[in-house]
């Protein structure tokens, strides 16, 4: 095999790489699979679960809707706790802040736990350019690290390799050979990260959530990097985007109940810690210094955006990408992005304010409304996709493809009471998703892609060879559709047949 | 030197700090302008606070509660023994130490856990230090090399199977973090039922009177990352044993 190549530039050309890469498929699948069922399993144990969903998005949306205070609240209070806060409205002013703090701390070596805002940022690379080392720190991370790559998964980043792979990738950073398995790789990367941890000079987070009212930051993790990160070195960045912010701790029951459900199907991560300013004076441990950069990176331009607004209500849970035909059947890295599957699909146009060149990716979803009944906060992604598409058209981006697509949802939805049953709405997903057997999807320009590197493997078959395929599958899960969701789908078409108009363009 | 060094560092600090004030104003201004309403100075009713109602009322007998800690905890892997006394406490972790080899314990420095008179329940060759208890010593590379950590929990939780642990100066993050096996002591009536019951004190207790660490621990460290193969003890403990007390 030659060295590794670029990725294709399309997202086509991307799902196609990934469609032939037969573990990647059962990888995904299996995985995906296995979340999906964990969350049924934990949600329907839990009870009331639609009582618990609904609390949630009016936690969030209350937030959100007051987000000027709260979110002064949380800094005045970070600030009062000896934190030093700080704002970064763009991607560009966050690395450049973070590079300052890395530079006055005489950093060498920066631990991460996982973080999908600078992911976003794409950080590490920026602190490579100045020479300092950054390290990742969850095991999966650490694995796609070391490949050189993107992760595929927003709860499990390295769910396309398998473990010949990983010892391969592991040998190499031990010098010697080890074997493919997991217990004997999972032990060599704890002896590994544990002397990074306690050499490093910077650790570096994300947040799951920020405490308005004591300026506290809250961390769910299963392995224990990210108490590491936040306890050993001596300065601790963290990452958040400006919305991660709720009220108080009792807010934080209803989070802590519904994202580990969602994410994995645990009733709570194995640690949730909740971490308030820097190391008190008599304290042996904690860091001495802790600053907390406040990331805006486009999401602004959702507040006040009714269609979009509740996008900032995401609680970066994986639900959606689990239930998702289409996720399931291509895997994240089609997507090109941060972000993938349904969340990503909305949020990476929305994010980088280019609806034009970005819908490709939006395009890429049956629209069967799974990932609302999935998502923990009742996001409704699938209505956004519409709204997407019905941007670019409206801004003169759109080509005839795009509006035949717009009709041709319409008025199948439109005749749907005559057509015989769910089986045909199966079509309605081809419809949207494929044309002529593809992945109707055409330029993903992706500066963040170009680091992004596959191996090659020799394509076997084409895409719309597999087609059925997917098809089949999106057969399967619109059986299951339920009434409402139907309902749903049948307003949306509706609309769409009104002329749609209303748009709130930015 | 060195001074001038700190005092250019403090300098930076408070540059930054300033430039934050200024951008404070400029990005709370621009939040209010896009939600289409006029600086928000005073707290929003808020209605939806906290869990549902239904479950504010939901509560375990104490026996229920034990029960369901167990269960909890040793569904994802760690280990529950129910023990009558300090004391038995001290004589469960000895046995351990001497299953295992274990020769270095590291402690909280907790009146609770100083009652376990481990110096002296121990098998010989072990040795036992106490978080923070001299000036020198590195406690975080102490911590690293322990092959025990003696915590005791603050609260439990029995719906989640969770124990808190709080930070104080004697009482460091990296007890339960670092070492390689772990034991945490729960006096049996500090097992709440719900999450919430404990959340809820942070409330009540406030910004200034929180620790720098609240930390919930549900069990060991793990991992699916590899091929969904389940690995325990990825970075923290490996081996959780949740002694109940009482
Ligand atoms: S959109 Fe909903 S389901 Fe998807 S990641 Fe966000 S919170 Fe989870």
């Amino acid at each position: 095999m030659s060295g590794p190549v670029k990725g294709g530039a399309t997202v086509k050309a991307r799902a196609e790489l990934a469609l032939n890469d037969e573990f990647l498929r059962k990888a995904v699948r299996f995985t995906t699979e296995r979340l999906r069922n964990g969350k049924k399993k934990a949600s329907e144990e839990h009870g009331n679960w639609e009582e618990w969903r609904e609390r949630g998005r009016q936690i969030r949306l209350h937030t959100i809707a007051h987000l000027d205070y709260y979110l002064n609240l949380f800094v005045n209070n970070a600030r009062a706790n000896g934190v030093h806060v700080h704002f970064a409205e763009t991607a560009e002013e966050a690395v450049k802040l973070t590079l300052d703090i890395a530079k006055h701390s005489g950093a060498r070596s920066v631990v991460k736990s996982k973080s999908m805002v600078t992911e976003e940022l794409h950080l590490n690379h920026a602190l490579d350019s100045i020479g300092v080392e950054a390290i990742e720190t969850d095991l999966g991370e650490y694995i796609i690290q070391l490949a050189g790559e993107m992760p595929s998964h927003i709860v499990i980043p390295a769910i396309h390799k398998n473990r010949y792979q990983i010892a391969e990738l592991l040998s190499k950073e031990a010098g010697y050979e080890l074997p493919p398995d997991t217990t004997a790789l999972a032990g060599f990367v704890r002896k590994k990260l544990r002397e990074k941890f306690l050499e490093a000079d910077i650790g570096m987070t994300g947040c799951n959530f920020a405490i308005a009212e004591t300026g506290s930051m809250v961390l769910f993790e299963n392995e224990g990097n990210a108490r590491m990160v936040s306890t050993v070195p001596k300065t601790q960045v963290t990452l958040m985007g400006m919305e991660r912010i709720i009220p108080s701790w009792s807010d934080l029951e209803v989070m802590a109940t519904l994202l580990p459900r969602s994410a994995t199907g645990q009733k709570l991560t194995m640690y949730m810690s909740g971490i308030t300013g820097p190391r008190r004076s008599g304290d042996a441990d904690g860091p001495e210094e802790m600053h907390i950069i406040i990331v805006d990176n486009g999401r602004s331009l959702q507040l006040g955006d009714p269609e979009f607004q509740e996008l900032l209500n995401c609680i970066r849970c994986g639900a959606c990408l689990n239930a998702c035909p289409v996720y399931r059947h291509i895997g994240g890295h089609a997507y090109g992005s941060t972000y993938s599957g349904p969340i990503g699909a909305v949020l990476t146009p929305s994010l980088n304010k280019n609806i034009a060149e970005w819908d490709d990716i939006a395009n890429a979803s049956s629209l069967c409304g799974a990932c609302y009944e999935a998502c923990p906060v009742k996001i409704p992604l699938h209505d956004m996709l519409v709204y997407l598409r019905r941007r670019k058209v409206e801004s003169g981006h759109g080509n005839k493809l795009e509006s035949i697509g717009m009709q041709g949802f319409a008025s199948v939805m439109g005749s749907a009471k005559r057509m015989s049953g769910i089986v045909k709405l199966g079509k309605l997903g081809q419809k949207l998703v494929a044309k002529d057997g593809e992945i109707r999807l055409k330029l993903g320009p992706l500066k963040g892609w170009n680091t992004y590197r596959v191996t090659p493997s020799l394509p076997k078959e084409a895409f719309r060879d597999q087609w059925p395929t997917l098809e089949s599958e999106l057969r399967n899960e619109l059986r299951e559709m339920k009434p409402d969701m139907l309902e749903r789908m049948k307003q949306v078409a509706e609309r769409q047949k009104q002329g749609g108009g209303g748009g709130h363009h930015g | 030197m060195a001074n001038q060094q700190q005092e250019s560092h403090a300098e930076w600090l408070a540059r930054l700090a300033e430039e934050s004030k200024a951008k404070q104003e400029k990005f709370m201004n621009g939040i209010a302008k896009r939600l289409g309403h006029p600086r928000m100075t005073s707290a929003p009713a808020h209605p939806y606070r906290g869990a549902p109602d239904f479950w504010k009322a939901y509560e375990w007998t104490p026996e229920e509660r034990i029960q369901g800690f167990t269960d909890n905890f040793l569904s994802v892997g760690g280990h529950v023994a129910r023990l009558e006394s300090l004391a038995d406490a001290a004589a469960f972790i000895a046995g351990k130490a001497e299953e295992m080899s274990a020769r270095t314990v590291l402690r909280q420095d907790d009146p609770a856990l100083a009652e376990l008179r481990l110096e002296e329940t121990l098998p010989a060759g072990a040795s036992v230090s106490v978080w923070n208890s001299d000036d020198e010593s590195q406690w975080k590379t102490v911590a690293a090399g322990a092959d025990f950590g003696v915590v005791q929990a603050d609260h439990a939780v029995a719906y989640t199977g969770s124990v808190t642990v709080l930070s104080a100066s004697g009482k460091g993050r990296s007890v339960s973090l670092l070492p390689t096996v772990l034991f945490i002591v729960i006096p049996v009536e500090r097992i709440k039922t719900r999450l919430g019951e404990v959340l809820t004190t942070f409330d009540e207790t406030g910004r200034e009177g929180l620790p720098a660490g609240i930390h919930f621990i549900s069990g060991p460290s793990r991992s699916s990352d590899i091929e969904n193969d389940l690995t325990i003890g990825v970075h923290g403990p490996g081996i959780v044993y949740a002694l109940l007390v009482g």
